[in-house]
């Protein structure tokens, strides 16, 4: 078990414009399971190769410990990656994949086999040891890539999108025996998604990453309620939260003429002018007539439990923004819900608005 | 429309079995030349069948050709083609591995070199071959066939293909991260799955080797150094009836059914090889190597 920590490490592809991973600075604690989230391309798997030594370090450092990792090769780093498609030795059955890594660190033969049963029996691969990738399941063939990470008994686990290639079910119920794994072996461990939701479910903190740079990293429950940008606002939380124009002024943010009031100390930070408004779906709500933003509802989403209305605000009822703009999601009581094609009023709860600056998405905070 | 495509799938057929006739009709008379004696092989309808006995009697001929020459001879070519297979996948599979998989200094200008050599015909290379092997008195000897037989630039190109194009990165990826160093992965991941392309390179430098006629023509010198190909030839210039200078020793003449039997018996190793390793070389090895 150990710490990772990067300090401004950069990785340059030849003849790229901007960098992959520009100066990513990161301490991850040990026994902690931390995940780096963004959309494709925003620079999670190459800083995850770089961590694993596959990827070189262009610029700055990384450390597992207390040691420099980036002049030693692969073998010596003492981690296990899980690979998005596996890479399994086609090659070799089950008992063979699982006790590679061990085969070739010379460990004893009978050693080899008691743990490649004790991973087995973790992951309930007992009855396929002896069956080439080739015969297994989708996830049968995931449980064999976290179990030939698991036999290692590594200082740290790197895990690359494990759960892309299993399908939807599957990969709910997988999630969180990964986590739970996790937690009982308590090794340090860094996980890739695309998937904000995996991100948020499964690690202790959330990196979250755009175009090569570490915008914000937390427990989720900080991502959601204070991003520190209008990219990791919109880019947390499912629904997707309201990002809107709107614009400062004496008596508080207007969101087409409707003006909605904000703290006071808020407002003075902003200053006037144009912002970006953020709104969760739940810091909506209905309202009676007169009494917030006018809207008409496109669609209603019945999930039981929950009902969400993607509502057109009536100032972007227009040609010219129609396009461009997308609907506003609501949450509301599935018992109460407004029929599509009716025209609604939307309230924002107090102290729920979240402002950003209008150009460089930053967080606008009360002084 | 029916008779249409009647009459499409007749010319189809018609043209087929012109080539079948081609190609296979040489080939068929191969077989049943030495069935005849030379006079029958002259006067009879070119495809007439001899008798079995005489089959046999012209094995038995060839065989016993100045005591057992063209054994000597076929023992000759498995040494050179066997040993120069042998080096020649052991040079040709390494380097496409290295040119596929790997990143170094000069990797694409070696690619290129492998290319240009690769089109170069091989006859040409024989005669500064020779000097060079003269140089170091190996002229006379097995290595001044079977070095020059290593040297397989197709084979290395073969191999570089196969290895840029079925074998995922992520699969050496995680052998090294398992702890393997670069030859690790190479022995226990990258050769494993290597092998319908070891049998496709060995089966072409084989035969390559085997009927290979003037560089061991222009590197051996005496009767019992030569190969198969070359021992052919010297049948050839020991039937009187092509080389009327030829000194007939009594009982060792050679006749035209001789030279069709030496022939076929000089082409049978390659004809068993090939079976076998047809077998391996359609053995899909990668399935479920990573999702699929």
């Amino acid at each position: 078990m150990a710490t990772v920590t990067f300090k401004g490490a950069s990785r340059i592809y030849p003849r790229a414009k901007n960098p992959a991973v520009n100066e990513l600075n990161l301490e991850i604690r040990d026994g902690e399971f931390i995940v780096l989230v963004g959309p494709s391309g925003c620079g999670k798997t190459t800083s995850l190769r770089m961590l694993a030594g596959l990827e070189p370090v262009d610029a700055g450092d990384i450390f597992i410990d207390e040691r420099s990792v980036v002049r030693l090769p692969p073998r010596e780093r003492d981690i296990a990656m899980v690979f998005q498609n596996y890479a399994l030795y086609p090659h070799m059955d089950v008992a063979g994949n699982l006790g590679f890594a061990l085969k070739i660190a010379k460990v004893k033969k009978s050693e080899i086999k008691t743990r490649v049963a004790e991973a087995a029996k973790i992951l309930d691969l007992e009855d396929y040891l002896d069956r080439k990738p080739g015969q297994l399941s989708g996830g049968q063939r995931q449980r064999v890539a976290m179990g030939r990470a698991i036999v290692r008994q590594p200082r740290v686990f790197l895990m690359d999108e494990p759960l892309s290639n299993l399908d939807a079910k599957l990969r709910v119920a997988t999630r969180s025996e990964i986590a739970a794994l996790q937690r009982r072996l308590g090794v340090t461990t860094v996980y890739v998604t695309h998937d904000q939701v995996e991100a948020m479910t499964m690690g202790d903190r959330v990196a979250v990453m755009k175009d090569g740079v570490l915008q914000q990293v937390d427990v989720p429950s900080v991502l959601y309620d204070s991003p520190v940008n209008a990219f990791v606002a919109g880019f947390i939380g499912s629904p997707a939260m309201n990002l809107v124009e709107g614009t400062v002024g004496s008596e508080g943010v207007a969101i087409g003429s409707t003006v909605v009031a904000v703290p006071r100390a808020l407002k003075d930070t902003a200053g006037t002018g144009k912002v970006t408004v953020g709104l969760r779906p739940e810091s909506l709500e209905l309202a009676g007539e007169g009494a917030g933003i006018p809207a008409v509802v496109n669609l209603v989403e019945e999930l039981g439990a929950e009902a969400y209305i993607y509502a057109r605000l009536a100032h972007h009822v227009d040609q010219a923004t129609f396009a461009a703009t997308p609907d506003f999601i609501v949450r509301v009581n599935p018992k109460s819900a407004p029929k599509s094609g009716s025209a609604v009023e939307l309230h924002v709860k107090p102290d729920s608005m979240l402002l950003f600056d209008a150009d460089s998405g930053a967080r606008i905070t009360a002084a | 429309m029916l008779a249409r495509r009647y009459i499409y799938r007749v010319i189809g057929l018609l043209v087929l079995l012109l080539f079948v006739a081609f190609f296979g009709v040489p080939l068929l008379w191969l077989l049943l030349a030495p069935t005849k004696t030379d006079y029958q092989l002259a006067h009879q309808a070119p495809l007439a069948f001899g008798s079995l006995g005489t089959f046999i009697h012209t094995f038995n001929r060839v065989i016993n050709y100045q005591g057992g020459l063209m054994l000597t001879w076929l023992k000759n070519s498995a040494i050179y083609s066997g040993g120069g297979t042998a080096l020649a996948l052991l040079a040709a599979i390494p380097a496409g591995y290295g040119l596929a998989l790997t990143q170094f200094i000069g990797r694409r200008t070696l690619l290129a070199v492998t290319l240009v050599v690769m089109i170069m015909p091989a006859t040409a290379l024989v005669m500064p071959l020779f000097l060079e092997a003269s140089a170091v008195n190996l002229v006379g000897t097995a290595w001044a066939v079977i070095l020059p037989f290593a040297f397989f630039p197709f084979g290395v190109y073969l191999a570089y293909i196969y290895f840029s194009s079925t074998i995922p990165k992520d699969l050496l990826a995680a052998a090294r991260i398992d702890g393997a160093g670069e030859w690790g992965v190479f022995l226990h991941v990258a050769l494993p799955l290597a092998r319908p392309i070891v049998a496709l390179v060995a089966f072409f430098a084989f035969v390559g080797d085997w009927t290979n006629y003037y560089l061991p023509f222009v590197m051996t010198y005496t009767n019992s150094e030569y190969p198969v190909t070359v021992g052919l030839q010297i049948l050839i210039g020991s039937a009187p009836i092509f080389s009327p200078t030829a000194s007939g020793y009594a009982g060792s003449e050679i006749y035209r059914p001789d030279l069709a039997m030496a022939t076929l018996i000089g082409a049978l190793p390659i004809l068993i090889i090939f079976l076998f390793a047809q077998r391996t070389l359609v053995k899909g090895m990668l399935a479920g190597a990573t999702k699929g």
